[in-house]
C-alpha cells in the first residue's frame, strides 16, 4: 500500500469509491448453483419440447383428412432443424466469443443491453443481447453487390444459400432420439430415416464446396477468388479423409443408416423394457445394461474407432473451415471467399459455419459417442421413471436421451472451439500435407486394420483394437519428449503462446 | 539432443532430422495447449471475478483469472498525487479560496487559465476572482498551477478527467463548474480574517473537511 498523501485521501473520500465491491462468496455460490440448475432444467425442458412439438404436429396431421404421412418429418424438421440447430447455431455466435474470452482470461462482449425492457435494462445477460444487435445490424445493412458481380448476380446470390442450406439439410439424417411411443404415437426425432444415411452426409458435405467456390468466383475479387480456391481445394481434400474415417464405423456397425448405428451403441427399446422388468422382479434398483462390451464398456463408436473419431473431428474442423484450417477465410491475409458479401448474405456464411459446427458435432455424437445413449443407466432410468405423469418409463427415458444427445453435442462443439482457439492457422501447404500425406494414409490403414480384425475376431476384436489404440495414444502423448524448439520456448511462453 | 542450444541452430522445417517422430507429430504439445485453454476456461467459468485491480496474480479458491476492469462501472484507484481535472477549493463560507493573484495563470505553460480579479471592500482578503476559467482542452495537465498557488486554492485531485464534449466552448470551465469538494481551511487562514467572514461559519461543515496536513478540521 502506497503512502496516502492528503490529496489522494481527499480524492477517494470526496469523489466516491473507485473499486467495485467484491462479490460475496456465498452469493456467488448460490448464483452459480441456481444458474447451472436453471440451464440444465432448460435443456431438459427443450428435450421434452422437441418430442412434444413433433407429437403435436403429428396430432395436427392426424386431424387433417389428407395425411400424406409427412406430419412426423414436418414436426421433426420444426423441432430439430428450426429449434435445435438454428437456435444452437445462433447461440454459438455468441458462445464462440464468450468461450474464447473465458479461455483467454477476458470478459467477452457484454455491453449490449435490452434497454427497453425495464428489469433487464442494466443486465449484460452473458452477452445475449449482442445476438439481437448482430441480427439487426445484418438485416439493416446495405445489400451491396460489387461491380464485377452484377453480371453473375444469380450465382452471386446463390452462393450463400448453397453454403447455408447443406448445413441444415445434413441434420436430417442425424438421430436425436430413439424411436419411441410418445403420447400414443410412434415417433423418432430424425427427419429422414433412410438406408443411405452416411452417403447423404458425404453428398451434402460436397455441396457446401459449391457455395464457397461460387462465392469466391463470382465476387470478382482476387482475394475472394483465392479464398474460394483454397476452400475448394481444402474441402475436396478433407472429404476423402472424412469419408474414409467413417468406413471403419461402417465396418463395425454394418450399416449406412445413422439411426441403426445409434441403436447399436446402446440398448434397444424392448431390451430396456425387459431389463427393467427383470430388475423389478428381482427387486434391484439398478437394472442391467446388456449392451455394454465385456460387461462394463459402453459400445460406442469411439471405443471401436479411436483413429476414426480423432481424424473425423480434425477433418470435420477442416470441412467447416474453422481455425486452424481457416486458410479459406484467413481474416488477416485474404479476408476470405465472402469478402464481397455484406449484410444478411455475409451473416448467412457466418451462421452456416456455426450450423455446420453443430451438425458435424451431431454426426460425431451419433456415430462415435453413442448418439442419444446413456451408458450403464438406461434401463434404470426407465425403471425409475415408469408411470410418472402417466407416461411410460421409455418415454421419459427418451427425454433424458435427447438431453444426453444435446449435452454430448455441446461437448463436442466445445472441443472444436478449444481446438479453434488453441492452434494458429496452418499454412496452405501444411493443410495439404496434413490432409494427403498424413491423414489419408492413417485413415486408410485404419480401414484396413479394422476390416482385417473384424473379419478375424468380430466386433469384440475391434473393441480390443480400439482399447489398445486409446492406451497407445495416451502413452504416446504422455511420453513424447519435448522437442528442442518446445524446450526453448518453454522458458516463459508456454501459457502465453496459447493466448493468441 | 544434449547439444547446446543456440538460436542459430533452431531446426527449420526442412531439417527436422534430429526430432523424433513423436516430436514431429506435435501431438503432445497440441494437447497440452488445449489443456491450458481448457483449464483457463473452467477456472474462469466457475470462478468468481475479483474486480480489485491490484491483484495481478489471481490465485485463490474460486477466483477466476479475468483481470478486466469494467471501466465506466469500475475504476482503478488513482495513484496518490494523480493529476485529474482541476477544482477550485472553497472556503468555509463557500467562496473560492482563490485570491486572484494570477500566479497559476502565469505559471501555466499552456495559458489555459483566464482570471478576472475583483476587490472586496470590507475584507482583509482583498481580491477574489470575478471570472476564473480553465480551458480543459488547452490544459496539458502539468500541475504547475497547483504548485504555483500560494493559497491552496486550485487542486487537481478530483480523480476525474476532462469530460468529452460536443463543442469546444463546453470544455471551458467557469468558476461555478470548477468549485467542487468540501471546504478547506488552513490554520493560518484565521490570521487573514481581521473581520469576520461574510457568511457565518456553519456549526458542522458538511463532509469531512481536511487540512492540508491531512488532519481532520476541528
Amino acid at each position: 500500500m502506497a503512502v496516502i498523501t492528503p490529496t489522494a485521501r481527499l480524492a477517494s473520500d470526496d469523489f466516491g469509491p473507485v473499486v467495485a465491491p467484491k462479490l460475496e462468496y456465498s452469493r456467488w455460490l448460490i448464483g452459480t448453483i441456481v444458474g447451472w440448475t436453471a440451464f440444465v432444467g432448460f435443456l431438459f425442458f427443450m428435450s421434452w419440447l422437441f418430442l412434444a412439438l413433433t407429437r403435436a404436429i403429428m396430432w395436427i396431421g392426424a386431424q387433417i383428412p389428407l395425411d400424406w404421412g409427412i406430419s412426423q418429418p414436418l414436426g421433426t424438421i420444426l423441432s430439430v432443424v428450426m429449434l435445435l440447430v438454428m437456435v444452437t447455431a445462433t447461440l454459438l455466435t455468441m458462445a464462440d466469443r464468450k468461450w474464447s474470452a473465458l479461455m483467454q482470461d477476458r470478459m467477452g462482449p457484454n455491453r449490449a443491453r435490452f434497454s427497453i425492457i425495464p428489469f433487464l435494462r442494466d443486465k449484460p445477460l452473458k452477452g445475449l443481447p449482442h445476438i439481437m444487435a448482430d441480427v439487426l445490424k445484418m438485416l439493416f445493412k446495405e445489400d451491396f453487390i460489387p461491380e464485377g458481380a452484377r453480371e453473375n448476380r444469380f450465382l452471386f446470390n446463390l452462393a450463400p444459400l448453397l453454403a447455408f442450406a447443406p448445413a441444415f439439410m445434413l441434420i436430417a439424417v442425424v438421430p436425436v432420439s430413439p424411436e419411441i411411443n410418445f403420447w400414443g404415437a410412434r415417433l423418432q426425432l430424425q427427419v429422414a430415416r433412410v438406408d443411405w444415411g452416411i452417403l447423404y452426409v458425404f453428398a451434402l458435405a460436397s455441396i457446401a464446396v459449391f457455395g464457397t467456390a461460387l462465392a469466391g468466383w463470382t465476387s470478382s475479387n482476387k482475394l475472394a477468388l483465392l479464398g474460394g480456391l483454397r476452400a475448394s481445394a481444402q474441402l475436396v481434400s478433407y472429404e476423402v479423409t472424412l469419408g474414409l474415417t467413417l468406413v471403419g464405423a461402417l465396418i463395425v456397425f454394418g450399416t449406412l443408416r445413422l439411426d441403426v448405428m445409434a441403436q447399436l451403441q446402446g440398448m434397444g427399446e424392448s431390451a430396456i423394457r425387459a431389463a427393467a422388468m427383470l430388475a423389478n422382479r428381482s427387486g434391484d434398483f439398478f437394472a442391467r445394461d446388456d449392451s455394454l462390451l465385456f460387461g462394463w464398456l459402453p459400445a460406442w463408436g469411439a471405443v471401436f474407432q479411436p483413429v476414426g473419431i480423432i481424424l473425423f473431428m480434425v477433418a470435420g474442423q477442416a470441412e467447416i473451415k474453422r481455425a486452424p484450417f481457416d486458410t479459406p477465410e484467413g481474416d488477416s491475409e485474404i479476408i476470405g471467399y465472402f469478402l464481397e458479401y455484406s449484410g444478411l448474405k455475409s451473416g448467412m456464411f457466418l451462421i452456416a459455419e456455426y450450423a455446420e459446427t453443430v451438425v458435424i458435432s451431431g454426426i460425431v455424437t451419433a456415430i462415435f459417442l453413442g448418439a442419444y445413449h446413456i451408458p450403464w443407466l438406461e434401463p434404470t432410468i426407465a425403471r425409475v421413471t415408469d408411470g410418472w405423469l402417466g407416461a411410460s418409463g421409455v418415454a421419459w427415458l427418451a427425454v433424458v436421451q435427447v438431453f444426453a444427445f444435446v449435452v454430448k453435442t455441446l461437448a463436442i462443439i466445445w472441443v472444436l472451439f478449444v481446438v479453434r482457439w488453441a492452434f494458429p492457422r496452418f499454412r496452405y501447404d501444411q493443410v495439404m500435407r496434413l490432409g494427403w500425406k498424413m491423414m489419408l494414409p492413417v485413415s486408410l490403414t485404419n480401414v484396413a486394420l479394422t476390416g482385417a480384425i473384424f473379419l478375424w475376431a468380430g466386433r469384440d476384436g475391434v473393441a480390443w483394437m480400439g482399447i489398445i489404440e486409446w492406451i497407445a495414444f495416451l502413452f504416446f502423448v504422455a511420453f513424447t519428449q519435448r522437442g528442442p524448439a518446445a524446450a526453448q520456448g518453454a522458458t516463459g511462453h508456454t501459457s502465453t503462446a496459447a493466448a493468441h | 539432443m544434449n547439444k547446446p542450444l543456440d538460436e542459430r541452430t533452431i531446426p527449420s522445417p526442412e531439417s527436422q532430422g534430429d526430432l523424433t517422430l513423436g516430436q514431429r507429430l506435435y501431438l503432445r504439445e497440441a494437447i497440452k495447449g488445449m489443456g491450458v485453454l481448457a483449464s483457463h476456461f473452467f477456472k474462469n467459468l466457475f470462478g468468481y471475478r475479483d474486480p480489485a485491480p491490484e491483484i495481478l496474480d489471481r490465485k485463490g479458491p474460486g477466483v477466476n483469472m479475468v483481470t478486466t476492469i469494467q471501466y465506466p462501472d469500475e475504476r482503478k484507484p488513482l495513484p496518490p498525487g494523480y493529476r485529474g481535472m482541476h477544482r477550485l477549493v472553497p472556503r468555509l463560507d463557500g467562496t473560492p479560496r482563490c485570491v486572484a493573484c494570477y500566479m497559476c495563470a502565469t505559471a501555466c505553460p499552456a495559458q489555459c487559465i483566464y482570471i478576472e480579479a475583483g476587490e472586496y471592500e470590507d475584507q482583509a482578503i482583498e481580491k477574489y476572482p470575478v471570472r476564473f476559467e480553465i480551458d480543459e482542452l488547452r490544459c496539458i495537465v502539468c500541475g504547475f498551477c497547483v504548485e504555483a498557488c500560494p493559497k491552496d486554492a486550485i487542486r487537481m485531485d478530483t480523480g476525474t478527467h476532462a469530460p468529452a464534449v460536443l463543442s469546444r466552448p463546453l470544455a471551458v470551465f467557469d468558476k461555478q463548474a470548477l468549485m467542487k469538494g468540501p471546504a478547506v481551511e488552513h490554520p493560518s487562514d484565521v490570521l487573514t480574517y481581521r473581520m469576520p467572514l461574510r457568511t457565518p461559519v456553519p456549526k458542522e461543515p458538511e463532509g469531512p473537511g481536511v487540512t492540508s496536513k491531512g488532519l481532520p478540521l476541528r
